[in-house]
């Protein structure tokens, strides 16, 4: 009976890691190895200040919590910098930093014999020792990360925070901000882990360098991998089965060292054999955004294509000038966007069109010249910011969010989203949801004015390609930016997909925006653009409309054939 | 002064070991672009074949050391073979490729710890030669490897020069979708490249071998190190592999004169916390071989 308990005090443990770190590589893509180094933290900082500070329950804990989120705020830094295995890499040389500190800094923390003798949990000046007293306060604090993780998860910031795992520049195309993204989640998931540590120094009385090696990291991205990534219950499930496992060990005779050897070994074994046969885990990352018909609010076509005045210079470019090493790519371009018009960049590959859309964008920086939007210059903006001020683009590769579905591709791109804050997210979550609720039927609107509707729940990785160009046109309408810059978006598409979309371009102009496209197909730019700008080598060698430049001797000779 | 030509000496020999290791790391990684975490067990395994024919089966030394790239080789591509080829055959993101290295390093290391236990095994009746030069105290170790390490470099060379094999491998690690149409088969030279950059770490193994003793978790470290070695050096570059190994080798040892003991091992992890973060690029890149 002791022994089940004990059990259950270590799934309750590990599923707080496991939910934790889930959260980072399963909701964000971020692959930071380092997850046992937080666990690590909560639990010395729980152990000293309990041992020698004498603090009592629940100061450990709330100190662990701080001191940890703190130290994932700053592991957050390396993450803006670096991704994929290179995140991996530099995360798990942060592990074995750590663990070298642990024992070597004997004065603080015991070296490699660890601190012993922490003085129980006690609640209402009852001690907790033992697994059968211990066990409801583990429950409770386990349930308590996970209603926190889930609350995270299903909300809007965790809708964004998927978006920013499927394409990390997509996301801040919508106007995510990538840099809170990545410091918030990762203080939050280390808060949480540290509560684990807290749990884990309370209960043994003891910590020490052992628990917390690579090997641990592992162990808890097994749990993960098993339960499944993306699903929050699963990485319950994946903990209590790896941790329920190996225990079946303890039955069978061996000596010490064998059996930790043996534990090792079927954690390994378990997560290649999930690797291999069930890649997804026990539990599919679940559908989030609703399966059910949404309520569409609002007549989306009629408010987007209202007819507004034309004209009215809305962005400005003049004498931008972009060098990459020897190579200009652009060279004093003047580009204005006007409301109400379609504006086609046209010119052979290689002419510094998509390099002209990252200048507007703040994808790049330009290396001279100003960028002016509704008659204020623009400088240094990201490109979030940008989106958040009104100007959009779209990507030649689309870059769609696959793994979500297409309702929710629009939805994350709506503007203003109170859920994106973490603090509003707690504090505020009657408005949250409610907002969101809102939302979901805006873009759901959105969806029918684009003719996507009827595919709204399905993943944006199932869509055909002309369904993923709409799918494209209608993320970036949601923005609310009124200039929209779209890249390529006819490419590759039949007459018919073709009309509509160029049909969708021109009502949104009617409706006020400035649209800007970038273009190959001569009869699509025709019959879409009200001006033309035509690029060559970095240079906009002419301008005027369609009919006058596609007459242009010159020109035709160069690239209208 | 004494102290630091010491270091400094001592500093060239494990600089020549972490220079064999980023070598076989980063021709495994630039050519494929997985991320070889069993890299460690390979390394023991070599060295553990080794011992055994020495220490079991009665083998002369000389004879036993030529099984370690042997071994190493036919370890490094029976992983590729079996773990990560079908993996990629079926479309997994190189997150869970290197999820599976990992599981793939645990498995294979707690397996050699149940077969041979934890201890130290080393070659009996085994004493490097000691050359002493003025304040210097050399062993025959430092010197062979730092021979090794060139011999091995000149003789890369040569091969990715020279043989079919070599451009083949050359224009994988550029650019393998266009490799893949111009009809290089890359299953085949993934496969020697697995066995070949395994045969180079089994060199570095044997020395360990013969330096301290062979443990089932020997290969820990030397995966990093070779991950810092091939990174610092900038990937892709055999020059900047060496210069990297010498790098972090002289970084480490003269990092004693100031730093105590204890740290040493710290210190690698930091330079490439470092690198990594500043020039993701590798300090030596634009070397190209």
């Amino acid at each position: 009976m002791e022994l089940v308990l004990h059990i259950g005090v270590m799934i309750c443990i590990y599923a707080i890691l496991a939910t934790s770190f889930n959260l980072l590589i399963g909701f964000s893509g971020l692959f930071a190895f380092g997850h046992a180094v937080f666990y690590a933290l909560g639990a010395y900082i729980t152990a000293l200040t309990a041992l020698r500070l004498h603090l009592p329950f629940p100061l450990p804990l709330i100190l662990s919590v701080i001191g940890t989120g703190l130290l994932g705020l700053a592991v957050a830094l390396p993450a803006l910098r670096i991704s994929g295995i290179y995140l991996v890499i530099i995360t798990l040389a942060l592990q074995v930093i750590a663990i070298d500190v642990i024992i070597n800094w004997t004065s603080l923390t015991g070296g490699p014999t660890g601190i012993s003798g922490i003085p129980a949990l006690s609640l209402l000046g009852k001690p907790l020792t033992g697994p059968a007293v211990f066990l409801p306060a583990a429950v409770i604090a386990a349930a308590a990360c996970f209603l926190i993780a889930r609350h995270i998860g299903d909300s809007p910031f965790g809708r964004s925070l998927r978006a920013m795992r499927e394409n990390e520049s997509a996301a801040a195309s919508v106007g995510k901000n990538i840099f809170y993204m990545k410091v918030s989640i990762f203080g939050v998931s280390a808060a949480l882990a540290s509560v684990a540590g807290s749990l884990f120094a309370y209960y043994l009385s003891y910590v020490g360098a052992d628990s917390f090696q690579v090997s641990e990291t592992v162990l808890i991205l097994s749990m993960v991998v098993v339960g499944g990534t993306g699903n929050l219950v699963g990485s319950v499930l994946g903990a209590a089965l790896l941790v329920i496992l190996p225990e079946a060990l303890a039955f069978v005779d061996l000596p010490e060292g064998i059996a930790a050897q043996l534990r090792l070994l079927i954690y390994g074994c378990v997560l290649i054999l999930f690797l291999v046969f069930r890649p997804e885990g026990l539990l599919r990352e679940p559908r989030r955004g609703g399966r059910h018909a949404v309520a569409v609010s609002g007549n989306a076509a009629a408010e987007l294509t209202t007819a507004a005045p034309a004209g009215g210079v809305v962005l400005e470019g003049t004498g931008l000038r972009k060098r990459f090493g020897g190579i200009t790519a652009i060279d004093a371009l003047d580009i204005q966007l006007t409301r109400g018009r379609v504006t086609g960049l046209v010119g052979p590959n290689g002419a510094g069109k998509t390099t002209a859309f990252n200048l507007l964008t703040g994808f790049l920086p330009a290396d001279q010249g100003d960028i002016r939007f509704r008659g204020q210059l623009l400088r240094r903006l990201r490109p979030h910011e940008l989106v958040r001020a009104g100007i959009a683009r779209s990507f030649q590769d689309l870059r769609l969010f696959a793994g979500m579905s297409v309702l929710e591709n629009v939805l994350v791109a709506l503007p203003r989203q109170r859920g994106d804050g973490l603090l509003t997210l707690f504090l505020r979550p009657l408005l949250v949801r409610r907002q969101d609720a809102a939302n979901t039927s805006r873009a759901m609107a959105i969806l029918d004015f684009i003719g996507l509707a009827d595919r709204a729940f399905d993943l944006a990785e199932d869509l055909s390609y002309a369904e993923e160009k709409l799918l494209v046109v209608a993320r970036l309408i949601a923005t609310e930016a009124e200039v929209l810059l779209f890249d390529e978006p006819l490419s590759g598409l039949d007459a018919g997909a073709m009309r509509k979309i160029i049909d969708l371009l021109r009502r949104l102009a009617a409706g006020g925006k400035a649209i800007c496209i970038i273009e190959h197909n001569l009869e699509a730019i025709r019959s879409a653009c009200d001006q033309l700008i035509y690029l060559d080598e970095g240079r906009a060698l002419a301008q005027g409309n369609p009919e006058t430049l596609m007459a242009d001797a010159d020109l035709v000779r160069r690239y209208f054939r | 002064m004494d102290l630091f030509a010491q270091l400094l000496a001592n500093g060239l020999g494990n600089g020549a070991h972490y220079a064999l290791l980023g070598l076989g790391f980063g021709l495994i990684f630039t050519t494929t672009r997985i991320v070889h975490f069993a890299y460690g067990p390979v390394f023991a395994v070599s060295a553990f074949a080794v011992w055994l024919a020495v220490a079991v089966g009665g083998l002369p030394l000389a004879a036993g050391v030529v099984l370690a790239p042997l071994t190493a080789a036919a370890a490094g591509a029976l992983v590729y073979w079996l773990a990560y080829r079908p993996f990629e055959r079926r479309g997994m993101s190189s997150h869970s490729v290197l999820i599976l290295s990992l599981g793939l390093s645990i498995v294979l290391e707690s397996l050699l710890t149940l077969i041979f236990g934890p201890n130290i095994h080393t070659v009996p009746g085994f004493a490097p030669p000691i050359f002493i030069l003025g304040p210097v105290f050399l062993t025959g170790l430092q010197i062979g490897e730092v021979i090794a390490v060139l011999g091995v470099a000149g003789a890369l060379l040569l091969f990715l020069r020279q043989t079919r094999y070599g451009h083949a491998i050359l224009a994988l690690s550029d650019d393998r979708d266009m490799a893949r149409i111009v009809g290089i088969d890359t299953d085949r030279i993934s496969l020697i490249v697995f066995a070949l950059g395994s045969a180079i770490a089994a060199v570095a193994a044997v020395f360990t071998l013969l330096n301290e003793g062979a443990t089932p978790s020997m290969g820990f470290n030397p995966v990093f190190v070779a991950f810092v070695v091939a990174v610092v050096g900038g990937l892709g570059s055999i020059p900047g592999s060496i210069l990297g190994g010498f790098l972090v080798g002289l970084v480490e040892s003269l990092g004693l004169w100031k730093i105590p003991t204890e740290w040493q091992n710290s210190i690698a992890f930091v330079l490439l916390f470092v690198v990594l973060l500043a020039r993701p690029q590798g300090l030596f890149a634009g070397a190209r071989r």
